[in-house]
């Protein structure tokens, strides 16, 4: 089964629209794989095995980063080069895991942007495998770029906030 | 393969290169986790994605098993390879992969564990009828000690049970020394394995190490790719390993590789592992050591000499495919050898040398086979293992696979941290080396030679294989 040119810019279409990262289609002895933000190539192979149902599975996006690349988001990574520039702090994460914007689900988020954040204010939370750890804010200022959503994975060191620090004594 | 078709390596260093390179040639993705020590590594620059786990030290990476699960399932990982050391014989980790939907690629939970327990493997393997080396079980304090190394008879060797790999294990000569000897080392097992449980053997002075690959599969098919000798070591740990077995009666081989196979068998071993045995060279007998549950630093050298790609096995194995070949299939030819290549200065007791490498030019040629993670402009870090390179070669019999060795070792051009590659040539020049008449105490007997002010041959060190 082959896609015509039509069809493969509608799948696309539909990837780009959805939140969703990744998208790998095998059918027959076609394999697409179709990946989004910066990657996004639509790779058409021919797999000489016999036909079989078709597959489409898809991942769900879960990071801020969702390039399939080497590049890791704690270094060298736009957000962090351009934060600097403007005298943003960023507020990283001190293990990987996931992360809970709210403490508890019709609570309101710990931070907004425009939030003001002293150092001992809990900005957001991690959890790994059941046990939440509450992620400080390390600074004293005002949230002016929130990098995560909830329930996203982020790294050890991954930036999570950028804050504009005060100047000068409390 | 359907089931994997994207695996988080759980490793670093030039085992998770090698976890990689069989990644793409499965054409499998390869998600790396990193430490902050880890984001410039060669794996990094290979691996599909990059996922930073913790700070440069291991507890705080990659030791930490709930992250880890974490990150592979965040990350859309079928499965995880744990490589070799750090979690990969720890039995939580395929526990906890099994809670979360997630594939160990390695053997099941009970395997690890009952291997793991030195005392109860030795107990497990008895009873399979192999033999096991004349010892006791639990001694529970200095008196009954005293009395199980009298029984056995002195020299003994006092293990943790909770040890393995050279490590909690320290040579009792006499019954004094026992009694001072015993507290301690109680001690520094509770201290290093969260167990005090020791136990004794007897000690054979003239032994060779020699070790049997094995692969298994869910459908319950085990087979052995032969054996390797590794009897060159340094404090327990290896330093030159090869395949096949010198000088060694083909009799004798047969009946160690059944050996092997009876244990991986009876107790349902799955995936790739290692049994390892000592040979008493004196009596011409062979004991069961140990079972080792998991990929060894050491497989190149059954690869060279096998065809078969080992850590391809143990993906497909993960993945539910039966193995690739049967027993019948399995055909060994010629010979092969590793060095380790470490990052370690022999003249000052084998101190670690961490730093820039500033220049580094491998060796080529026919039969030659690095893996490694270095490369020029690396800063080895300081936080992990010395190990640099493996240098492999193979030949169509012992002695070109050690010419190519020597060869290769000499070609092999590293600048900005102390290796050991003076001292490797060294010992591919000595006699007893090229008859293949060695034995696991030989390597400390040339260095206390070399090195007779500096060398300290007493003691253990840390580290697995």
């Amino acid at each position: 089964m082959a896609l015509t040119e039509d069809e493969v810019i509608q799948i696309l279409k539909l990837v780009e629209q959805s939140s969703f990262d990744e998208l790998r289609l095998e059918t027959g002895d076609l394999k697409l794989v179709v990946r989004k933000r910066g990657c996004v190539g639509a790779v058409t192979e021919v797999n000489p095995t016999p036909a079989s149902p078709a597959t489409a599975y898809a991942v769900p996006a879960r990071e801020a980063e969702n390039k399939v690349v080497k590049t890791t988001p704690g270094k060298g990574s736009n957000t962090e080069a351009a934060a600097e520039q403007e005298g943003l702090v960023p507020i990283k994460a001190p293990m990987l895991g996931m992360t809970y914007r709210r403490p508890a689900p019709e609570s309101p988020p710990y931070v907004e942007a425009g939030s003001y954040v002293k150092e001992d204010d809990t900005v957001c939370l991690i959890e790994v495998m059941k046990v939440f750890t509450a992620v400080k804010a390390g600074v004293r200022g005002r949230i002016e770029k929130i990098l995560i959503e909830s329930n996203m994975m982020v790294e050890y060191g991954q930036p999570l906030f950028l804050v504009k620090p005060d100047e000068g004594p409390p | 393969m359907m089931n994997i078709s994207r695996i988080f390596i759980a490793n670093r260093g030039e085992i998770a290169v090698r976890i990689i390179k069989a990644c793409k040639a499965l054409g499998v993705e390869a998600i790396l986790a990193v430490s902050e020590a880890d984001r410039e590594s060669m794996a990094a620059k290979m691996a599909d994605r990059v996922v930073c786990i913790g700070p440069p030290r291991a507890q705080e990476s990659y030791l930490k098993i709930d992250t880890i699960v974490t990150a592979a399932r965040a990350t859309g990982s079928q499965a995880i390879h744990p490589g070799y050391g750090f979690l990969a014989e720890h039995p939580d980790l395929p526990r906890i992969c099994n809670e979360n939907g997630v594939t160990f690629i390695g053997p099941p939970e009970h395997c690890i564990r009952e291997m793991g327990n030195k005392l109860l493997a030795r107990k497990l393997v008895k009873g399979y009828g192999i033999p096991v080396i004349p010892g006791s079980e639990k001694a529970r304090d200095v008196k009954e000690a005293i009395d199980l190394a009298q029984d056995i008879g002195f020299p003994v060797i006092l293990k943790a049970a909770a040890g393995g790999g050279g490590r909690g294990i320290k040579i009792v000569k006499e019954p004094l020394e026992l009694t001072t000897t015993f507290e301690t080392a109680a001690a520094e097992a509770r201290a290093a394995f969260g167990d005090d449980v020791l136990y004794l053997e007897k000690y054979i002075p003239s032994a060779r190490h020699i070790e049997v690959q094995i692969l298994g599969d869910s459908q319950g098919n085990v087979i052995h790719l032969g054996e390797r000798d590794c009897s060159l070591q340094r404090r327990y740990q290896k330093v030159i390993e090869e395949a096949p077995a010198p000088t060694l009666p083909d009799t004798l081989r047969e009946e160690i590789h059944a050996a092997a196979v009876t244990i991986a068998g009876n107790i349902g071993y799955q995936n790739a592992g290692t049994v390892e045995f000592i040979f008493d060279r004196e009596a011409q007998k062979f004991y069961f050591l140990e079972m080792n549950t998991r990929v060894q630093v050491e497989h190149p050298v059954t690869e060279m000499i096998s065809g078969i790609d080992i850590v391809q096995e143990q993906i497909r194995i993960a993945a539910g495919e039966p193995l690739s070949v049967t027993q019948s299939m399995v055909k060994l030819s010629g010979h092969a050898i590793e060095c380790r290549l470490t990052a370690e200065a022999p003249e000052r007791a084998f101190a670690p040398s961490p730093g820039k490498i500033t220049e580094w030019i491998l060796p080529h040629g026919p039969g030659i086979r690095i893996d490694t993670h270095c490369y020029e402009g690396y800063s080895v870090p300081p936080y992990y293992d010395s190990l640099l390179a493996k240098v492999i070669t193979a030949g169509k019999n012992r002695m070109e696979a050690i010419d190519r060795m020597k060869y290769a070792i000499e070609h092999f051009v590293i600048r900005g941290v102390d290796t050991v590659i003076p001292f490797l040539l060294y010992i591919l020049t000595r006699d007893e080396y090229k008859e293949g008449n060695v034995h696991t105490k030989w390597l400390e007997g040339v260095l206390e030679q070399i090195y007779p002010d500096r060398f300290d041959s007493k003691g253990e060190r840390d580290g697995g294989d």
